[in-house]
């Protein structure tokens, strides 16, 4: 069984009081034993405290917020490991730069690739030179006659492919000019009518 | 015991839960314990006295390293014969026992590991680039070209070059271990990553410095019209560095001193070192002259090879005005010693550096007088390139008579004084015209 505490008793008997304070009195035992202030008299009077420097203040704010981040203090070796970590995602976001951007330039010629191939075929899907190919054995007056069907026919897909009806279709109109970093030369072009 | 009951709760909130009441609370210092110091001055010369509490005739117990120990059991040994409590997590102490000699590049950490294969790999890469780069090169070069197209070829082949040095940098640059060695100063200066490395580093700061030195004091336009350094200069006497444009007792500058000459680019190359003081008063015009105290030739430096003795160089083959030792007269204001790294002209394919022909300099007479010495004049008779400068400054000193003497300068006695000016007419206090 164990003994019972003494520790109510000692906090209220004047028996059981300790010859010391308990620690967090201690401070109150030393206060005012000089005779004289150690600091200046102007600084005790309120409100006519020094001066303190605005940017003083600022810094001290910003580097003792609770929401600054404390500083990276690392030993040498923990110093290492992490600049080789960061080199190594430096590196890491280039090359997923660099891939990006080749994808998209290979999409970018494709894309122009099939567009000049378009415009080089006629109705039939076959190019000038397939034509000659094919149609070598044709007499003189077909070949003036389909010359002009060609040239109509030649590329239409191609000119179909280049309207710009309806591209803004889903699109809000704001989105239809051009966006710009610059505003135009000329503000408004005063001069045109429908 | 009645604080420790108190803080017993306090205690077990703070304790690491894994080690279920087995080593008391830890607070967080700097130095070692007592009698951790103990029990280490103990190891080195004897074995250990069994504790207080234990009996005599108990085996002895093992000593335990309290910054290694990682099972349960050890702990409890060290806790209990060495009264020592073990340093951080049991996790940390099993790496810190298991992993004292690996080299930093094989440490054990996941993310560094997949950080240094990511590192890895990409220098495989570059390597094979600077393998296709160096075929190419070859490739090219041995192609025949009509000869208006030869100096195009011999363009592209420089541009190809430099792109091979660029791969080569890239190859190493993201290596931790060569900032490692970098860093500790065990550099190869053969190697491009490392003239890369110091090159930025004395461009960082010391570079900037020498630049603000010799411009705040006009020695760029009074000596010469303009300088871009590319080589690193330090001058010390005797073994003692000194400062860009730091004083230098006139004792100390009576002997010639050493020049570490660094240059950051490959090869071996041929300097002009050249010491000129553009402040010698000249009575007689109430004006400075310039003066020539040293003048030597055909240094062969290279990033290796960077030290030069001014006072041990041949006599022959590359001094044309041997060291004279700094001095300023009394009451003369301070003397700017400016020294001057010039490189020599290369020969016309571009590939060796011409060589001066001292013993001709020597008999043309004109630039072996030291007194009205023309430094444009010499650069531009001998195609050389400034690409490098230092500067100390001297003055009078308790020393300087000595040291005149001893060279047999004549002049230690003089003493320069300001002329009197006379005040204006009607600045004189008898005169009629004062008010």
């Amino acid at each position: 069984m164990n003994a019972p505490s003494m520790a109510l008793l000692r906090a209220f008997s004047p028996v059981w009081r300790a010859e010391s304070l308990p620690w967090v009195a201690r401070g109150c035992q030393w206060q005012q034993k000089a005779p004289f202030s150690s600091t200046e008299q102007r600084m005790a009077k309120k409100g006519r405290g020094e001066k303190k420097d605005m940017r003083i203040t600022l810094i001290r704010y910003h580097l003792q917020h609770p929401l600054t981040p404390r500083p990276l203090r690392f030993s040498r070796n923990r110093a290492l490991r992490h600049w080789t970590i960061h080199r190594a995602w430096r590196l890491y976001q280039t090359q997923l730069r660099l891939n990006r951007q080749l994808e998209l330039e290979r999409q970018y010629n494709s894309m122009a690739a099939a567009c000049e191939a378009l415009r080089l075929t006629d109705n039939h899907g076959l190019t000038a030179e397939d034509r000659m190919k094919l149609g070598g054995g044709g007499g003189a007056g077909d070949e003036a006659a389909a010359a002009g069907a060609e040239g109509r026919e030649m590329g239409r897909l191609y000119r179909i492919a280049m309207l710009k009806d309806g591209v803004w279709e889903g699109a809000p109109i704001e989105y239809a000019r051009i966006q710009t970093e610059s505003p135009p030369r000329e503000g408004w072009n005063h001069a045109w009518t429908r | 015991m009645a604080l420790d009951r108190s803080a017993g709760r306090l205690a077990r909130c703070i304790r690491c839960t894994r080690h279920e009441r087995t080593l008391p609370i830890r607070t967080f210092t700097t130095t070692a314990p007592s009698r951790l110091e103990t029990q280490e001055t103990q190891a080195s010369s004897e074995p250990p006295p069994p504790p207080a509490g234990a009996t005599t005739d108990a085996p002895k117990p093992r000593l335990r390293d309290p910054n290694t120990v990682s099972t349960r059991a050890a702990e409890q040994q060290l806790i209990q014969h060495q009264r020592i409590t073990p340093v951080g997590s049991r996790r940390r102490r099993a790496a810190i026992a298991s992993t004292s000699n690996i080299p930093f590049s094989e440490l054990p950490y996941q993310c560094f590991q997949e950080a240094r294969a990511v590192l890895q790999a990409d220098r495989k890469q570059k390597l094979e680039h600077i393998r296709v780069q160096r075929e190419r090169i070859e490739r090219f070069k041995a192609k025949d070209v009509a000869p208006q197209d030869e100096a195009h070829k011999e363009k592209k082949v420089a541009d190809m070059r430099r792109r091979l040095e660029e791969q080569k940098i890239l190859a190493d640059i993201n290596d931790p271990v060569v900032k490692r060695k970098f860093e500790d100063g065990e550099g190869d200066l053969n190697k491009p990553i490392y003239r890369l490395l110091a090159d930025r580093q004395w461009r960082s700061y010391r570079r900037t410095l020498l630049l603000q030195r010799i411009t705040q004091m006009n020695v760029v336009p009074d000596v010469l019209p303009a300088i871009d350094p590319v080589v690193s200069t330090a001058l010390s006497f005797a073994g003692k560095r000194v400062q860009h444009g730091d004083f230098v007792d006139s004792r100390m500058s009576e002997l010639a001193p050493s020049l570490q000459i660094q240059p950051y680019d490959k090869g071996k190359r041929l300097y002009t070192v050249v010491v000129v003081n553009p402040d010698v008063p000249n009575v007689q015009k109430d004006a400075f002259d310039y003066r020539c105290h040293f003048l030597a030739s055909n240094i062969e430096i290279s990033p290796t090879d960077t030290r030069v003795r001014l006072g041990l160089l041949g006599e022959e083959g590359q001094v044309i005005l041997p060291w004279l030792p700094a001095y300023g007269q009394k009451g003369a204001p301070y003397q700017r010693m400016s020294m001057f790294v010039l490189e020599q002209a290369k020969s016309e394919g571009g590939g060796e550096f011409q060589t001066i022909d001292v013993a001709a300099v020597k008999a043309g007479g004109k630039y072996t007088q030291r007194h009205g010495f023309n430094l444009r004049s010499f650069v531009d008779k001998h195609l050389l390139k400034p690409v490098g400068v230092d500067l100390f400054r001297t003055k009078w000193d308790e020393g300087t008579a000595g040291v005149m003497q001893r060279a047999g300068i004549v002049g230690w006695d003089v003493e320069f004084k300001r002329k009197r000016v006379e005040p204006l007419p009607y600045k004189r206090m008898d005169s009629v015209r004062y008010r």
